[in-house]
């Protein structure tokens, strides 16, 4: 029992650690990104059409790219942003711009939700942008908001692991290296559990969370 | 207190332009209780969205206070529409807040301190019986009670004006009755102007001074209430009144009055008089009291066998006695 806990703990803890980092700057990036979605629509707040399509277009051809052709694709850019191109460090940076428009488009989605009823009722009592953005709109959608923050965690999650097969260390990596590469199927199993362990624990956090805002 | 002046709102998309308002004059005075009615896509909510500019006009004036809301920039518009408090027919509460934040809101978006904020806002919630409710969630709330938030809501600024888009059309009748009671206490009490947009008769007859009928984007007929339940003359204006009900076309022949009793003339034995004078049978067709502002207007629908110099005698003879009359076959 021992020798597992000190085989899992420290990829365990490494892809704590890839997931936590990651998701703290999808959440940076990704919830002003889906703001401006939002506000720059023609029936918006601040409508720019030119702004928000290229915002959309760039969204757009971001996720449709794989994310182990999207890891490989910028390794120039991840070598000169954390100076190397292998282990956890290194992973964070794919896994931050593969999931920075998958986020924002859960933003866009939670906020488009909100009544346009209340939003009008803010201008009507003479809100600005910056108010509505902050005492409306993420208010209001912040329930959905945490529910899409959970699906993102599990998605970086899933990534990570992803990640593990070139190197990034971590969970997936640990299963590959073990189970893959040394047929230790116990280990791979071992690994696939934990996982599958963190993703309820998320999910049902999550919906926990989500659930005691929601006061709809 | 509100001054509009040659609106006209034209929507475009894409191609199709349609036409919301055509050229609306209308002024409404301090302290009144204006009443805006209309069949639906009439331009209601057009023509009252329009004067907070929640919608943009295409031309014309709106002055509110005697400040010119069309050239007002980004920043001294959003300072006016503070005094322009203004309620909605689906409430546009915010969820994520409790009653108390959300009558809060706009006394927050100012920097209002915290110790003015409370005072403010338990009086509001006094003076709309909720004060119970303070810390509940919009979403426990009944109908009626959300449009009281609502109406906090939009006083907490302390307005000078109070647009109501169709603030009553989702409650039930008694609601409808209760918010109307509240609006009317808070005009007197405030002396607040307030503008209601409806599609009801009812609204307009249980709290409205005055009245303006809005049909294809015109005004087609404006006045005080009691003068337009009174004497009604455009034919929307009566589809309304629902004046020319229950008539069957065999029922009238010979000559047929409609009359309209006001307080001053409802004392007199005018029908009885008339027979005896004129020398005539009456035969009664219809008669019902309405209730206009806690005044009572007797409607009589009449008819009679009379040649037209006789029929001008006895039309005389009720004008002469405060009783508006309106031939409706001769
Ligand atoms: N945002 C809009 N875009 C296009 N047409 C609109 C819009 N809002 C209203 N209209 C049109 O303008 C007319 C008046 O609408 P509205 O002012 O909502 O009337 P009411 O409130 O009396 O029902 C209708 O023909 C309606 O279809
Ligand atoms: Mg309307």
């Amino acid at each position: 029992m021992n020798e597992w806990i000190e085989l899992l703990t420290p990829s365990l803890l490494e892809t704590l650690y890839m997931v936590f980092v990651s998701v703290f700057f999808t959440i940076l990036l990704g919830l002003p990104l889906g703001i401006i979605l939002v506000i720059t629509r023609e029936d918006h707040i601040l409508p720019n059409s030119w702004l928000n399509q290229i915002l959309s277009y760039m969204i757009n051809i971001t996720r449709s790219i794989p994310f182990i052709i999207l890891m490989i694709f910028i390794m120039p850019f991840t070598r000169l942003i954390v100076g190397t191109t292998i282990g956890t460090k290194a992973v964070i940076v794919p896994l931050i711009l593969a999931t920075t428009p998958f986020f924002a488009r859960v933003v866009e989605s939670s906020i488009k939700e909100i009544d346009w009823g209340v939003v009008e009722a803010a201008i009507s009592m003479g809100a600005t942008p910056i108010q509505i953005i902050l005492k409306v709109l993420l208010p209001e959608s912040m329930s959905s908001l945490v529910l899409g923050i959970t699906i993102t965690i599990i998605n970086v999650l899933g990534y990570s692991a992803m990640a593990g097969a070139i190197g990034g260390g971590g969970l997936g990596y640990l299963a590959i290296s073990y189970g893959y590469h040394r047929y230790q199927t116990n280990v791979m199993i071992a690994t696939v559990i934990l996982l599958i362990v963190l993703v309820q624990i998320i999910q049902s956090t999550g919906n926990k969370i989500a659930q005691i805002i929601n006061k709809k | 207190m509100i001054h509009i002046k040659n609106l006209s709102k034209v929507y475009t998309k894409g191609r199709n332009e349609v036409v919301a308002l055509k050229d609306i004059n209308l002024e409404i005075k301090k302290g009144d209780i204006y009443g805006i009615i209309g069949l639906s896509g009439a331009g209601k909510s057009s023509l009252i969205r329009c004067i907070n500019r929640l919608e943009e006009p295409t031309s014309g004036d709106v002055l509110v206070n005697k400040i010119n809301l069309i050239h007002l920039k980004n920043k001294e518009l959003r300072k006016a529409r503070k005094k322009i408090g203004m309620i909605f027919q689906n409430f546009n509460l915010l969820h994520s807040k409790t009653v108390f934040e959300n009558i809060a809101f706009p006394l927050k978006l100012v920097n209002t301190p915290e110790k003015i904020i409370k005072e403010k806002v338990n009086h509001l919630l006094e003076l709309v019986e909720l004060s119970d409710k303070a810390y509940v969630y919009p979403s426990q709330l009944s109908g009626g009670q959300k449009q009281r938030v609502g109406i906090a809501r939009a006083l907490a600024n302390e307005p000078d004006v109070l647009l109501c888009d169709e603030a009553t059309s989702a409650l039930d009748p008694k609601t409808t009755k209760q918010i109307l009671n509240l609006l009317k206490n808070i005009n007197d009490r405030l002396n607040l102007t307030i503008v209601i947009i409806t599609h009801e008769m009812e609204v307009i007859k249980e709290v409205c001074n005055r009245v303006a009928i809005l049909e294809g984007g015109n005004i087609a007929e404006e006045g005080s209430t009691v003068d337009i339940f009174s004497k009604p003359q455009n034919p929307i204006t009566k589809h309304f009144i629902n004046q020319d009900e229950n008539l069957p076309k065999s029922f009238i022949k010979g000559k047929v009055l409609h009359l309209s009793f006001t307080q001053g003339s409802a004392t007199q034995p005018l029908i009885s008089q008339i027979t005896r004078d004129f020398d005539i049978d009456v035969n009664i067709l219809s008669g019902k009291i309405e209730y206009i502002q806690n005044q009572a207007i007797g409607k009589l629908t009449i008819q009679m066998d009379v040649d037209c110099h006789r029929l001008l005698d006895i039309i005389k003879y009720f004008e002469k006695n405060y009783v508006k009359v309106e031939v409706i076959k001769q």
